[in-house]
């Protein structure tokens, strides 16, 4: 219990003012009783120098003219006269010769000590001579020893007195100590019971509760100090509610993005997997596709030899017989309109086997396989091909392809793609679905680059589209259909093949998209590089 | 310093000059505020032509080589020492004042203004007081002479001299005790040996303790307890052997002159002690 009790009492405020006070009290209290007693002490002893310094001077005063008569009579009774005060133990009167002409001893215990006096008796000062006076000397103070008074005094009476005073001293000022003390204790009991209330508001506010008040109600220091501290506990606990509120607002917003690029990301996801699908389908219809035109193709081949083989037949019959009819159509039309029809056959079957062909190689691919002999024209030609469908007709696609582009060490089909991707972006920049694509080839002989260039009068493009186009899954035509993934994968093949991947626009008057392509390829691109 | 002067007038006295020729060669025993009062009065009243010697402003002075050269008519001594000088020669007549164990009759042509008043004078004080019984401390070989001619006038006044006769100072205040209840009056003589520093106390004691007025010499004495002072008038006697010397100058012979007390007599009371005593003086004083 002690040893809980004695940390709890040296911390506390209180407890700590009142020990200091308390001893202050003692310290000041002793400091002032040693004083009185030293005072008085020296006092008392300098009174009783005083007091028979005073008997000595009035016994000399006294004994002078019978020490000038040497009246030893009326010097002893002088002496007995001044030995008869309590404090006296001895008087002696001599003359200047040191004879002792009267002498009185006090019978008394001397005890712890006595104090020895000794005044000199002198000729009375300011008396000249008849001489003098009649010739009107001024009188002169000189005195002159004619003999001494000796004077012991005893001072036991200090010593007792001392021990009186010490004893009064201490019992008053420990009286007096004990009486502060308690008065203090009153005191700050009274003054701190405010501290404490203070405390306590602060404690409870500083453990976290920030409702809680301090309840002192006083317009002091600490009054106010406590109105301050409770206008700070209520402003830390609005903020505490408002970072509260905002941390929930923020938890929901930050749940409601996570939902929304969940939403995105599984968008993509479809996206991307409707697209393997599709690649997948192509592939299957490419297949399905391919076995009845590849009947049909030999059908028309059939045809059209066997009509070759028929026509000089019947060129004999019409010559022989005179023009007939075959499927109601006169034998000099139809036979060249067979010939045609068959070689129709053969070549539509054939474009469907490209296209075919080229459905497959778009959705499936045919992998990195470069080809050193890559026409670009021909690649803008089958992209051309493949997006023949989606032309609409209030688009006008120009194309203005160089003559002398030269061949390129390159994927078809995936600067194939890389055009369809440039193209249909181009198309699909018209707000209004009506406008013009250019499609430029060239080659730039200073830098041995082949340059193709997509270029439409459509709305363009943002300053801030602009930063993000090359991003993956950055469209700005998601809900269009777009995957965000055309640029990121025309410029990832475009810096496959060694080549650049530019874009300029003009928000409001349309975007030009430029590829360069070496025409060594990546490795000479490469070595370039290296170089 | 001192012997500068000596060598100055003893130069002064051997050089071959003549004699400065003056009337009256003034001797005065120091140089001191009552002596100059006195020679003013001698001045005042006798236009003679003089030379001042101040004894104690030279370490040996020859008077008798100095009367012999200068030729003064006549020597006024001013203070004992003064007169105890002059007294050496024969040739010069010597008047004296302020000298107070000067002899009434001295030898030789020298007279003066003594510095005691007619004991008469003095008795006239006790008189006016109602005193009948006086009481005298005095030294015989001092104030002997005196003390005669004052029972004498005492005697004429019908006043009884209480005389005790001491001849230490140390035996005053035993002699005033053993006047005590004796004498309702206490006269206070100026005797050197009566009134000595030590013992001059003694007399106020008993006057204090006998209820009995003091008659001094002197307005000092006042202030220590006296009840009346017959003083002297300094410059009136310096006045009063001025004339003595005017007469001696103009030819009576020194030896005729008979020596003179003070003329002037300055009465001054105590009131608080007269009053204390309850003694009133007949006649205002």
């Amino acid at each position: 219990m002690k040893s809980l009790l004695k940390p709890r009492l040296t911390k506390n405020f209180r407890f700590r003012l009142y020990l200091i006070f308390t001893a202050t009290i003692a310290l000041l209290t002793a400091a002032f009783a040693s004083f009185y007693v030293v005072t008085e002490v020296n006092g008392f002893r300098s009174t009783l120098e005083r007091e028979g310094r005073l008997l000595a001077t009035v016994l000399a005063q006294n004994a002078r003219l019978p020490l000038f008569a040497e009246n030893r009579e009326a010097l002893a009774l002088l002496a007995a006269g001044t030995a008869r005060y309590p404090s006296v133990l001895f008087v002696s009167i001599s003359n200047t010769e040191g004879r002792v002409l009267t002498e009185v001893k006090n019978p008394k215990d001397t005890g712890s000590g006595a104090i020895d006096m000794r005044v000199e008796v002198t000729s009375p000062g300011l008396v000249a001579s008849p001489e003098a006076v009649l010739l009107g000397h001024a009188p002169v103070d000189e005195k002159r020893v004619i003999g001494r008074v000796d004077l012991r005094l005893d001072t036991s009476g200090a010593q007792e007195r001392l021990k009186k005073l010490v004893a009064a001293t201490l019992a008053i000022g420990t009286l007096f100590w004990i009486v502060v003390s308690l008065l203090s204790y009153q005191i700050l009991k009274r003054v701190t019971s405010s501290f404490n209330l203070l405390m306590h508001g602060i404690e409870e506010i500083g453990s976290g509760n920030l409702s809680a008040r301090v309840n002192l109600d006083s317009d002091d220091e600490l009054g106010r100090g406590a109105n301050a501290i409770n206008a700070m506990a209520a402003s830390l606990e609005l903020r505490e509610l408002e970072n509260l509120s905002l941390q929930e607002e923020l938890l929901k917003a930050m749940k409601l993005e996570v939902q929304e690029e969940k939403k995105r990301v599984m968008a993509r996801l479809i996206h991307t997997n409707k697209m393997t699908s599709l690649g997948l389908l192509l592939s299957s219809m490419a297949h399905e596709i391919n076995n009845p035109n590849a009947s049909i193709r030999f059908s028309g081949h059939i045809i059209a030899k066997i009509w070759a083989d028929v026509v000089p037949l019947l060129d004999g019959v019409w010559r022989e017989e005179g023009d007939f009819y075959l499927g109601g159509i006169p034998f000099q039309k139809a036979r060249g309109a067979l010939a045609d029809n068959a070689a129709k056959i053969v070549e539509n079957s054939e474009r469907i086997a490209r296209v075919v062909q080229g459905l497959r190689d778009y959705g499936v691919g045919d992998g990195a396989r470069l080809r050193p002999d890559l026409e670009v024209n021909g690649a803008v030609a089958a992209a051309l091909s493949v997006l023949a469908c989606q032309m609409q007709q209030d688009i006008w696609l120009k194309t203005a392809l160089g003559n002398d582009i030269p061949v390129i060490t390159g994927n078809q089909h995936q600067i194939e793609q890389v055009l369809i991707n440039l193209i249909l972006n181009a198309m699909q920049s018209f707000p209004d679905g009506r406008g013009e694509v250019l499609l430029t080839t060239r080659h730039d002989c200073i830098r041995s680059e082949v340059v193709v260039e997509v270029e439409d009068d459509g709305v363009g493009i943002c300053a801030e589209t602009m930063e993000r186009l090359f991003e993956p899954f950055f469209s700005t035509k998601l809900d269009r259909g777009g995957s965000g993934l055309g640029l990121y994968i025309s410029q990832y093949i475009v810096a496959e093949h060694g080549g650049r991947l530019q874009l300029t626009s003009t928000p409001g008057k349309g975007t030009l998209a430029r590829v360069i392509l070496p025409v060594g390829g990546p490795a000479q691109k490469g070595e370039g590089a290296g170089r | 310093m001192q012997l500068l002067r000596t060598l100055l007038v003893c130069l002064l006295l051997l050089a071959p000059l003549p004699a400065l020729a003056y009337d009256i060669l003034v001797l005065q025993s120091l140089r001191e505020k009552g002596y100059d009062e006195a020679v003013k009065g001698v001045k005042r009243e006798c236009a003679a032509t003089m030379r001042t010697v101040v004894l104690s402003d030279y370490a040996e002075t020859d008077i008798t080589r100095i009367i012999r050269e200068e030729h003064p008519r006549l020597v006024i001594a001013v203070g004992d020492r003064a007169l105890e000088v002059a007294e050496k020669q024969r040739n010069t007549p010597v008047l004296y004042m302020m000298a107070l164990h000067a002899k009434p009759h001295q030898r030789g042509a020298v007279s003066g203004v003594g510095m005691l008043f007619d004991p008469a004078r003095c008795l006239t004080v006790f008189e006016s007081i109602g005193s009948k019984r006086v009481g005298v401390v005095c030294d015989p070989s001092k104030s002997g002479a005196y003390l005669r001619r004052a029972q004498v006038a005492a005697r004429r006044s019908g006043i009884e001299l209480v005389v005790r006769e001491v001849h230490s100072p140390k035996e005053t205040p035993s002699m005033l005790d053993s006047l005590r209840g004796k004498v309702d009056a206490l006269w206070m003589l100026p005797d050197v040996t009566a009134v000595s520093p030590e013992s001059t106390e003694a007399y106020f004691l008993f006057s204090q303790g006998e209820r009995v007025p003091l008659v001094s010499f002197a307005e000092f004495y006042l202030t220590m307890g006296g009840a009346i002072a017959l003083g002297i008038d300094r410059f009136d006697i310096g006045k009063q052997l001025g004339a003595m010397a005017q007469s001696a100058l103009e030819g009576t012979p020194v030896e005729s002159l008979a020596p003179q007390p003070p003329r002037r007599v300055m009465l001054r009371v105590n009131e608080g002690v007269l009053r204390r005593l309850k003694i009133s003086i007949a006649g205002g004083g």
